[in-house]
C-alpha cells in the first residue's frame, strides 16, 4: 500500500505517461489535488477509477450519514476541501476521521497534521460523495451569498419582492377607476379601453416589425469570421468556465459529454461546473456510473430556498476560474468554435461590452408540430430580434443559456437575481441599465424543442411569468430607468419585456370579440367600437398577424429550414398556447413567484449530431 | 427643392381650376371621412386603391384640394432622393448620372405630371423602384432581407394599383431560374446549373425546396394581403371584389369606361395600342430602357427580370382589351431604366462613348415623353398637357363646381339626395358634406325610396351625361317616384348639360 494513487493507475494503464505529467503540471498551477484532475478533466472514469484502487485493496465506504463534528469542520474552507476531494469530519481516538478520495495525497494530509495537531484517520470515499457533503456542510455561507448578495446589495433590482406598495396602489387604482367607469359609461369606457388596447397592438406590431427588418439586414454580417477564428492562438486563450445547472437531468449526461467533449477549447483551460442540487441523487449517480471520464466538475448546491437556476448559478459562481463564463443547459449542442468565438469578438469589442449571446436554435425541429414552431419561433427571435435591438442600442433580454459573461464585470452586477424566475432576461436591462453593452455573435447553441404541450405550457409559462417580475423590477420607478436607460432603452424594454406578456394575455380576449363580431354580429359589440376604432382594429388584426407570420416566415429561410415555412401560418395557433402559458404564469406571479416551473429535459426522441464547425 | 417646384407647378394648374378623377375622388372621400356623418368604416378602408388614399387624406390638413397635388410632388421628390442616394451608394467618384437624374425629374414631362397631377403614379413608381431594386440585391446577395423588401415592396406596389397583381404572374417561372442563380454550384451556365442540379437527387430536394421557400416569401404577403382584403370587402361590402368593381370605392371604374368610350367615338385616327405594338411603343416612349437590357445582356436571369414588365403591360393589354395603357404604364420602364442605370452604368468600360449615348437617349426621352403626354389616347392626360402648355383655365370641372356652388347656396339645413357614384365631383367641391345624403350613410337608401322625409332636394344625373347608367339618380327616377310617392311634387331648380337639380316639394 505504499504505492501513490497516481503511480497505481499509472500501473494499471489507466493514465499514460503523457497524461500524468499533464495531470501533476495542471495541479502545480491550479492548486487542484491530482485525483481531482485526474477525475474531472477526462483522464480517468471514475469506474476505472474505483476498479484500481479497489484491486489495490481499498474499500470504498458509503460517508452520507457520518457524523461530523462543527468544531473541525470550522477549521476547512470549502473551495480546499473541494479542490482536493477531502474533508475532515470529528475527532475520533484522538485522530482526525477524514473522508478522502485520494488516500495519498500528502498536501491534504499534511494539511491535517498541521491544522489539528493530530494524525488522519483517512476512510476511501467516492469523490462525488465527498463533494456532496462538503458542500452540504460547509457550503452554507455560500449558498446564502447566493439567495442574498443582490438583495443586499442592490435591493430594488431583487425580485424578493414582487410587486412593491406603489406598484399595488397604481394597479388596484386603475382597476378602480375602470370599475367606475364601466358603472358610469360602459360604453365610452369601453371604447377608451378599446382604443388604448387598439393603439399599443399597433405600435408593438410596428416595432416588432421594424426590429426584424432592422435585424435581417445583418444578415450576411459576421461578428466573427472563420478566419478570425483560425488565428486564435491556443496558448493565448484564458481560462473559461461553463456552468451546467440541471436538476434531475440523468438522460442526458452521456449526450452532456460528448457535447462538451467537441468544445474546441484547450481541455485545461476550460472550467466545467456541473452544478447538481443536493437532493438530486439521480443525476449525481448518473455522473458517479459513467464508463468514460468525465470532463466536468461536479459542484452540489447546498438546499435552500428558492431552488432556483439563477440561485444554483451563484452558488457555482463562487467555484469559477474561468476570465469568461457562459451557461450552458445539459442538452445543448453549442457549434464547436463559439468559444474561441467569443474570445475573439471580445478581444475586438471595447471595454463596455460585457456579454456575448449566441443565437439558439432546435436540433429536433423536425420532430413534431410544436417543436416546429418553437424552431420558427427562435429563429425569429434570435436571428433578427436580438440583433435588431443591439442594432437600435436597446437592452436585449438574454437566452437562458449560451450567455458569455466577462466574469468580474458579472460579479460586479451582482449575477443572477434568484427570485427571479427569467434571471437571464434581468440580467441583460441590469448589465444595460449600468451602462454595459451586450452583443450578438453568429454562433448557435442548438437546444431540445419541447415536444410535449403541457411540458411546453409549463415551461412558457415560467418564461412570462419572468418577464412579468423582470418588467415589475425596473419599472418600480419609471423615472429611474428612463434616466438609466434613456428613451429608446425604455421604450424598447416597455414593448419587449412589457408588452410581450401583456399582448398574450389580451390576444384571446381580442380574438373571441372578433369571433362574436364575424358569427354573431353583435350590435353591442359594434357600438363598443366607433369606426376608426373599429379599423384600426381590423388594421391590426389583418396586418399583424400577417406581419408576425412573415417575420417568422423571414426567419426560417434565412436558416434555410425551407420545409418549415409554411409552419408559419399555423402562429395563431400557437400565440393561444402562449396565451394559456401567460394565464398561468399571471397566475402564479401572484400566488407562488419564485416557483421554479421545471422544463422536462430529454424528451426528444431525434439524434442530435454534434455541430461540428469546420 | 424638387418638391417646391413640384409643389408650385402643382399649385399654378391647380388654379387654372386643373383637376383630374383621381384626385377629386381622394378629395371627396376625405371630406366624408373627416367631416361626414354615419358609417364611415367602408369608406376608410375599403376606398381603393388604398395607399394613394391615405398618402393624400396625410396631407388633407394643409389643404383638402391640394391635398393630393401636395402629395405627389412630396412622394415624387422622395422618389428622386431614392434613386439619387442608391446612385450615389453605387456609382461613386462620377456625379454624371446623376446630374442626368437631375435634369430629367425637373424636365421629363412624365415625372412632371406625375410630381404635379396628384395622382397615384408617383407611388406605383416609387414602389416599382424598390421592388426590382431589391430584387436586383437580393441577385447579388441572396439575403432574407432584400427578398423580403421586394414582397412588402410588391404588396404596397398591389395597393397602389391592383393591376400589378398581375405582375407576380411573370416571376412564377423566373423564380426557378433565381433559384438555380443562388444554388453554389461550380457551373456558370444556366442551362448546365439546371441539368446539374436535376440529375443529383440532393440538388435537385435543394432546388425544389429553395424554389418553393422564394415563392412562398416572394408571394405570400402579396396572396394573403389581397385574400384578407378581398374577405374584408365581403364582410363589409358583400363583395369580394367591391374594391375594384364599384364606383363607390374606385374611381377607375367608371373613367376607364368613360376613357375608352371617348377615344373610341372619337373621329381622328390615332395610332392604335396593338399587342405588339404596344412594347414598340413602350421603347419609343423610353429608348434608355434598351440602353438597360444591353447592360444585363450577360447575366441571362436579371435580363429577363428586366424584361418582366414587357411582359406585364402586353398582358395587360390583353386582359383589359377595353381600356388604353395609361402614362403610368410607361413611366415604370423610365424608373426600371435609370435602376438599371444605377447597378451597371459603371460596368461599362468605355464611359465615354456610353455617357454620350445615355445623354443622347434622355434628350430623346424628353420629346417623346411630351409626344406621348400631348397625344395621348387618355383626354385627361391631353388635358393636363393642354393646360399646361396653354397656361389658360382648364374648363373640365366647371359644371361640377357650378352645380356645387348652387348647393353651397341652399339653406344650411337644407339636405341634398346625392348618388356619389357618379357625382363625387360635386360632392368634392360642396362646402358642407353634412349636407349630402350619399351612399355611405345607411339612411341613402331609405332616401331613395321615400326622399320627402329625408331631404330637401335631389341631384339627377340628366340622359346626356356620360355615366348616367351608373346610378339610381337618373332621368328614370323622377318619373318611378312620383308614381310610389304621389302627392309629393319634384321642381327644377338648376340645371346644366349634365346634371339637374330638383327641389322636393310636399303638396299633402
Amino acid at each position: 500500500m505504499s504505492i501513490s494513487i497516481p503511480e497505481l493507475l499509472a500501473n494499471d494503464g489507466f493514465i499514460t505517461p503523457g497524461d500524468q505529467v499533464k495531470i501533476k503540471s495542471f495541479a502545480e498551477t491550479s492548486g487542484m489535488a491530482y485525483v481531482k484532475i485526474a477525475l474531472n478533466f477526462g483522464y480517468i472514469s471514475r469506474k476505472n477509477y474505483e476498479r484500481s484502487l479497489s484491486n489495490a485493496g481499498y474499500h470504498f465506504a458509503q460517508i452520507r450519514e457520518e457524523a461530523f463534528d462543527p468544531e473541525v469542520l470550522k477549521q476547512v474552507e470549502l473551495k480546499f476541501a473541494n479542490d482536493h476531494l477531502a474533508l475532515p469530519l470529528r475527532i475520533e481516538n484522538n485522530r482526525v476521521v477524514t473522508l478522502m478520495a485520494d488516500p495519498t495525497d500528502q498536501l491534504f494530509i499534511d494539511f491535517i497534521r498541521f491544522t489539528y495537531d493530530m494524525e488522519p484517520d483517512i476512510i476511501i470515499a467516492y469523490d462525488l460523495d465527498i463533494t456532496w457533503l462538503s458542500h452540504k456542510l460547509l457550503g452554507e455561507k455560500y449558498v446564502k451569498a447566493a439567495v442574498y448578495e443582490l438583495l443586499r446589495r442592490d435591493p430594488k433590482s431583487s425580485a424578493s419582492i414582487t410587486f412593491t406598495t406603489p406598484q399595488l396602489v397604481v394597479i388596484f387604482s386603475l382597476l378602480a377607476i375602470i370599475a367606475v367607469g364601466m358603472v358610469l359609461s360602459f360604453k365610452n369606457t369601453s371604447i377608451i379601453l378599446n382604443v388604448i388596447i387598439s393603439l399599443f397592438f399597433l405600435v408593438a406590431i410596428i416595432f416588432k416589425l421594424f426590429l426584424a427588418l432592422v435585424g435581417s439586414r445583418f444578415e450576411l454580417h459576421q461578428a466573427v469570421s472563420k478566419e478570425e477564428v483560425r488565428n486564435v492562438v491556443n496558448d493565448e486563450l484564458p481560462p473559461y468556465t461553463i456552468l451546467l445547472p440541471v436538476y434531475k437531468e440523468d438522460k442526458l449526461i452521456k449526450k452532456l459529454i460528448w457535447n462538451l467533449q467537441s468544445l474546441d477549447y484547450p481541455r485545461e483551460l476550460l472550467d466545467i461546473k456541473l452544478l447538481i442540487e443536493e437532493d438530486d441523487d439521480k443525476t449525481l449517480k448518473a455522473v458517479q456510473n459513467l464508463d468514460f471520464p468525465a470532463v466536468f466538475e461536479v459542484i452540489v448546491v447546498p438546499f435552500h430556498m428558492p431552488k432556483t437556476k439563477p440561485k444554483a448559478c451563484n452558488y457555482g459562481l463562487h467555484f469559477s476560474r474561468g476570465t469568461f463564463l457562459t451557461i450552458y443547459d445539459a442538452e445543448d449542442i453549442p457549434d464547436t468554435d463559439q468559444l474561441k468565438k467569443v474570445v475573439a469578438l471580445f478581444a475586438k469589442l471595447p471595454e463596455h461590452y460585457i456579454c456575448i449571446q449566441s443565437a439558439l436554435n432546435y436540433f429536433n425541429r423536425n420532430e413534431n408540430f410544436l417543436t416546429r414552431m418553437f424552431t420558427l419561433e427562435y429563429s425569429y427571435w434570435f436571428d433578427y430580434m436580438l440583433p435588431g435591438l443591439d442594432t437600435l442600442d436597446i437592452p436585449i433580454p438574454l437566452g437562458g443559456t449560451s450567455n458569455h459573461f466577462k466574469m468580474d464585470a458579472l460579479v460586479e452586477l451582482g449575477a443572477w437575481d434568484p427570485f427571479n424566475v427569467t434571471e437571464d432576461a434581468d440580467l441583460g436591462v441590469r448589465a444595460y441599465a449600468k451602462g454595459y453593452k451586450v452583443a450578438i455573435v453568429n454562433s448557435t447553441t442548438y437546444e431540445e424543442a419541447n415536444n410535449e404541450p403541457f411540458n411546453w405550457i409549463r415551461q412558457r409559462s415560467r418564461w412570462i411569468k419572468g418577464y412579468m417580475q423582470t418588467w415589475l423590477v425596473h419599472m418600480r420607478n419609471p423615472a429611474t430607468l428612463w434616466r438609466k436607460v434613456g428613451w429608446k432603452g425604455f421604450l424598447g424594454f416597455n414593448f419587449f419585456i412589457g408588452a410581450t406578456s401583456a399582448t398574450f394575455l389580451v390576444y384571446p380576449l381580442l380574438l373571441a370579440i372578433f369571433v362574436c363580431y364575424v358569427v354573431f354580429d353583435f350590435s353591442t359589440i359594434r357600438s363598443l367600437f366607433p369606426d376608426w376604432v373599429l379599423f384600426m382594429a381590423i388594421f391590426n388584426l389583418m396586418v399583424g398577424n400577417i406581419l408576425m407570420i412573415y417575420v417568422n416566415m423571414m426567419a426560417v429561410f434565412k436558416r434555410r429550414y425551407f420545409e418549415l415555412i409554411l409552419f408559419a401560418i399555423a402562429n395563431p395557433v400557437y400565440w393561444l398556447m402562449h396565451s394559456a402559458a401567460a394565464y398561468m404564469g399571471l397566475y402564479q406571479l401572484i400566488t407562488n413567484p419564485f416557483y421554479w416551473e421545471k422544463t422536462n429535459h430529454g424528451l426528444s426522441k431525434v439524434n442530435n449530431p454534434t455541430n461540428v464547425v469546420k | 427643392m424638387l418638391a417646391i417646384y413640384y409643389i408650385v407647378i402643382g399649385v399654378y394648374l391647380n388654379h387654372l381650376g386643373y383637376y383630374n378623377r383621381e384626385s377629386i375622388f381622394y378629395i371627396e372621400k376625405t371630406k366624408i371621412i373627416f367631416e361626414g356623418v354615419g358609417n364611415r368604416i367602408k369608406v376608410m378602408g375599403l376606398t381603393a386603391p388604398l395607399l394613394p388614399f391615405y398618402c393624400s387624406i396625410i396631407f388633407s390638413s394643409v389643404n383638402t384640394f391640394l391635398a393630393p397635388v401636395i402629395a405627389s410632388a412630396i412622394g415624387t421628390a422622395g422618389l428622386f432622393y431614392l434613386i439619387a442616394v442608391s446612385m450615389s451608394s453605387r456609382i461613386k467618384n462620377d456625379d454624371f448620372y446623376l446630374y442626368l437624374v437631375v435634369l430629367m425629374f425637373f424636365f421629363h414631362p412624365g415625372i412632371v405630371y406625375t410630381a404635379t397631377s396628384g395622382k397615384a403614379i408617383y407611388l406605383v413608381l416609387i414602389f416599382f423602384f424598390l421592388f426590382f431594386f431589391n430584387l436586383l440585391k437580393f441577385y447579388r446577395s441572396n439575403t432574407t432581407f432584400h427578398v423580403s423588401l421586394a414582397s412588402m415592396s410588391l404588396v404596397t406596389l398591389i395597393f397602389c394599383d391592383y393591376k400589378f397583381i398581375w405582375l407576380s404572374l411573370f416571376f412564377v417561372p423566373l423564380v426557378l431560374a433565381i433559384t438555380l442563380q443562388s444554388l453554389n454550384l461550380g457551373e456558370k451556365e444556366s442551362i448546365f446549373r439546371l441539368f446539374l442540379s436535376f440529375n443529383s437527387p440532393s440538388l435537385r430536394r435543394k432546388l425544389i425546396g429553395k424554389t418553393f421557400a422564394i415563392y412562398i416569401i416572394l408571394f405570400i404577403l402579396p396572396i394573403a394581403s389581397i385574400i384578407c382584403y378581398k374577405l374584408l370587402n365581403l364582410t363589409h361590402a358583400n363583395d369580394l371584389n367591391y374594391f375594384i368593381e364599384s364606383p363607390y370605392a374606385t374611381w377607375t371604374v367608371l373613367v376607364d369606361k368613360l376613357n375608352y368610350d371617348m377615344t373610341t367615338a372619337a373621329t381622328n385616327y390615332q395610332l392604335p395600342e396593338l399587342s405588339i405594338l404596344v412594347s414598340a411603343r413602350v421603347i419609343y416612349f423610353c429608348p434608355l430602357i434598351l440602353v438597360a437590357i444591353y447592360l444585363f445582356r450577360e447575366s441571362t436571369y436579371q435580363a429577363l427580370t428586366i424584361l418582366t414588365p414587357f411582359a406585364f403591360i402586353e398582358f395587360l393589354h390583353i386582359e383589359y382589351d377595353k381600356l388604353y395603357l395609361t402614362y403610368e404604364y410607361y413611366m415604370v420602364f423610365l424608373v426600371l431604366a435609370l435602376l438599371c442605370l444605377i447597378f451597371k452604368a459603371q460596368t461599362v468600360k468605355n464611359q465615354r462613348v456610353f455617357k454620350i449615348i445615355v445623354a443622347l437617349v434622355v434628350l430623346v426621352q424628353f420629346y417623346t415623353g411630351f409626344d406621348f403626354l400631348r397625344n395621348s389616347l387618355i383626354p385627361e392626360e391631353r388635358s393636363y398637357m393642354a393646360t399646361l402648355l396653354n397656361r389658360t383655365p382648364n374648363t373640365d370641372q366647371h359644371e361640377s363646381m357650378e352645380i356645387a356652388d348652387y348647393i353651397n347656396g341652399l339653406p344650411k339645413n337644407s339636405h341634398v339626395l346625392v348618388d356619389d357614384a357618379v357625382a363625387y365631383p360635386i360632392a368634392a367641391f360642396t362646402n358642407n358634406i353634412k349636407q349630402l345624403t350619399l351612399p355611405y350613410q345607411e339612411l341613402f337608401l331609405s332616401g331613395i325610396e321615400t326622399p320627402y322625409k329625408y331631404d330637401d332636394y335631389i341631384l339627377i344625373a340628366t340622359a346626356k351625361n356620360p355615366f348616367t347608367g351608373y346610378t339610381q339618380l337618373n332621368n328614370r327616377y323622377i318619373p318611378l317616384i312620383r308614381i310610389v310617392n304621389s302627392g309629393i311634387n319634384y321642381k327644377r331648380v338648376y340645371e346644366t348639360d349634365n346634371w339637374v337639380l330638383y327641389k322636393i316639394i310636399s303638396i299633402q
